[in-house]
């Protein structure tokens, strides 16, 4: 019958389970987020790099044939190696289309639903605040993971293939550490970004704001390194933290002065806790006046 | 049979303030369509009961329960049991009646496939089927209260609470709102809270009644019963020779004063039938050309309960100073 002609009814069929309503949200938001062009064309751009990364590995482990008809010698085939710097090359690039995504999606996850007074709605359901900022962090994290994870596996996948599985046995912490790597860089992003997005009504101004507190965070490190000749003061800064997290972790070497792994560590996760407080505090479904 | 909302001595505090002072009632019963009104002045606590039914608020002492369902300890639960409509605008403005309905029908647990069909099946409902395709932030705020409705029904709750439901609505919306509210309890078997500042509202749809004040129940009433306890004020107006009317009325132990010739007000006591009337009347050889039965209106019981009307013994003192008493 036409749902016109026929009358509203009580629904009284099964419920979905917890694991699925988790989704909804981020289900609704990537359909929103991946109709708008922009976003499309970032991702398709963001794929040229892990592509050339593909083609540097086929030369890498096609070296000697190369090399061989060439008559180059073996030092620029140790150029060629892949290994934890290459990795960490890899990254470092491929976060900067990351960062530009989390950008342009983070601001309107929460804004919209501040903005509207939407929180009620959501609260009045069977959805906690911690289930609300899980879900949004899941849109993130699913289109971050498109530009992080999943063409770094590829990458890692496709380098595994060609070197064979001796290069893994030797070389598997450099997936580990890679698959680490980039979801401590999407947490700390997404938490800037949803944070921003819950606290600033612009979406522009949200987006400016995920970056500003990377570049202010980062001008601030350095102000205190050099005023006060230490270099204690980048714990300060997130993104050189989770730089030098990353290289620990791809096993390569650390600056000889300055903090080690384990205080990077503690500052990120001290930051994470900040964040996560303050955008809490901000996710109330009622506004109460002491 | 379980209460719908049963409420023991809760006390909530937000920040310094006790806002609920130990309040304790129990209201409707489950399985029963019936609407609750919850009426009180400003600032009486209203909204902080409501929001504390919700979860949003933790009770500093005492419980609340909906459906027998603690709201604080099971609040999954009982959110999946009710259905919620906010005073205030509240929706996702870039999103189309029917992507906002299927959403909020599928955070409540709705099968996606279901979840669209209720969408549209409750847009149609509430008068928005024209309109379903259209994003919600360009909807009129009469469209928008009917979206707000919609939301909070979808999923076919046991109890909704409404927020303020007809506010700002033009006489036809708020027609149309009070007969989906109707609709509601009594073809669909849902419980519906009210909270409204429109007594006429609530007196329209509302079974029930629970008046707050400065955090605490001041009057908690079954307004059926109420306005039958009230039907004694009755107002006469007869042809023909009444002078011994009064000792008539005396007689079957009723109580009148001609106001003018003709115009009688009468007292009846509670087991006195109106019938008794058209007896003595006809037997006096009287004829009725106007009878009209005055019973306190929900504004009267509203304004003694909040104190700004004295209560009277008898409610017909009140018209004393207008019409000279009986």
């Amino acid at each position: 019958m036409a749902v016109f002609r026929r009358g509203y009814e009580r629904y009284n069929g099964p419920l979905t389970g917890t694991a699925a309503r988790l989704l909804v949200m981020p289900r609704f938001a990537w359909e929103r987020i991946l109709s708008h062009r922009f976003v499309v064309v970032l991702l398709m751009a963001s794929m040229f790099w892990p592509l050339a990364c593909i083609a540097f590995i086929y030369v890498s482990n096609h070296a000697d044939t190369l090399l061989g008809a060439t008559g180059v010698g073996g030092g620029f085939s140790k150029m060629l190696e892949i290994n934890g710097k290459f990795f960490n090359v890899f990254m470092t690039v491929q976060v900067v289309f990351g960062m530009i995504l989390a950008t342009v999606a983070g601001p309107g996850l929460i804004a919209p639903d501040l903005a509207n007074n939407g929180l009620p709605l959501y609260f009045a359901r069977p959805l906690s605040r911690w289930t609300y900022v899980l879900s949004r962090m899941i849109v993130l994290l699913g289109l971050l993971s498109l530009v992080t994870l999943i063409p770094g596996l590829l990458v890692f996948g496709m380098q595994v293939s060609m070197a064979g599985s001796t290069w893994l046995s030797n070389h598997w912490s450099l997936g580990i550490a890679m698959i680490f790597g980039f979801l401590l860089w999407m947490l700390v992003v997404s938490l800037v970004a949803m944070t921003s997005s819950a606290y600033v009504k612009w979406r522009v101004v949200a987006g400016a704001l995920v970056l500003a507190f990377f570049f202010v965070s980062a001008g601030a490190a350095t102000i205190v390194n050099q005023v006060l000749r230490v270099q204690w003061g980048s714990l300060f800064n997130p993104g050189y933290a989770i730089g030098f997290v990353w290289s620990a972790m791809l096993g390569l070497e650390p600056p000889e002065d300055g903090p080690g792994v384990y205080q990077y560590v503690i500052s990120l996760s001290v930051t994470i806790v900040i964040l996560t407080v303050i955008l809490m505090r901000k996710l109330r479904p009622v506004e109460v006046v002491s | 049979m379980t209460p719908v909302v049963s409420i023991d001595n809760l006390h909530v505090r937000l920040g310094r303030r006790e806002i609920l002072q130990g309040i304790s009632c129990r209201l409707g019963a489950s399985g029963v369509g019936k609407a609750i009104g919850l009426l009180g002045p400003n600032g009486a606590g209203k909204s902080t009961l409501i929001q504390t039914l919700l979860g949003f608020h933790k009770p500093s002492a005492g419980s609340a329960q909906i459906l027998g369902m603690d709201c604080h300890k099971e609040s999954a639960k009982v959110k999946a049991a009710i259905g919620y409509m906010p005073e205030n605008d509240s929706f996702i403005a870039d999103m189309t009646a029917v992507s906002f309905l299927r959403l909020m029908g599928e955070i409540s647990g709705l099968p996606p496939s279901a979840a669209l069909e209720k969408a549209h099946e409750t847009l149609f409902h509430v008068g928005l089927g024209e309109a379903r395709y259209r994003t919600v932030g360009t909807y009129s705020l009469g469209m928008k209260q009917m979206a707000k409705l919609a939301q909070a029904i979808i999923h076919g709750p046991q109890l909704v609470i409404l927020d303020e439901p007809t506010n700002g609505l033009d006489p036809a919306a708020r027609q149309r709102m009070l007969v989906l509210i109707k609709e509601m309890k009594e073809q669909h078997g849902m419980n519906v809270l009210l909270c409204s500042h429109l007594l006429r509202d609530v007196e329209e749809v509302c079974d029930e009644v629970v008046i707050l004040k400065d955090g605490k129940i001041v009057h908690q009433a079954d307004l059926e019963a109420e306005r039958s306890t009230n039907r004694r004020f009755v107002q006469l107006e007869v042809t023909g020779d009444d002078r011994g009317f009064a000792a008539v009325l005396r007689e079957i132990g009723a109580e009148g004063v001609s106001e003018s010739a003709g115009n009688w007000r009468i007292v009846l006591p509670k087991e006195i039938e109106i019938g008794a009337l058209w007896r003595i009347t006809s037997r006096e050889h009287l004829r009725i050309t106007k009878l009209a039965y005055r019973r306190d209106t929900l504004e009267e019981i509203f304004l003694k309960a909040v104190g700004h009307l004295r209560p009277a013994p008898l409610a017909t003192t009140q018209e004393v100073p207008v019409h000279g008493g009986i």
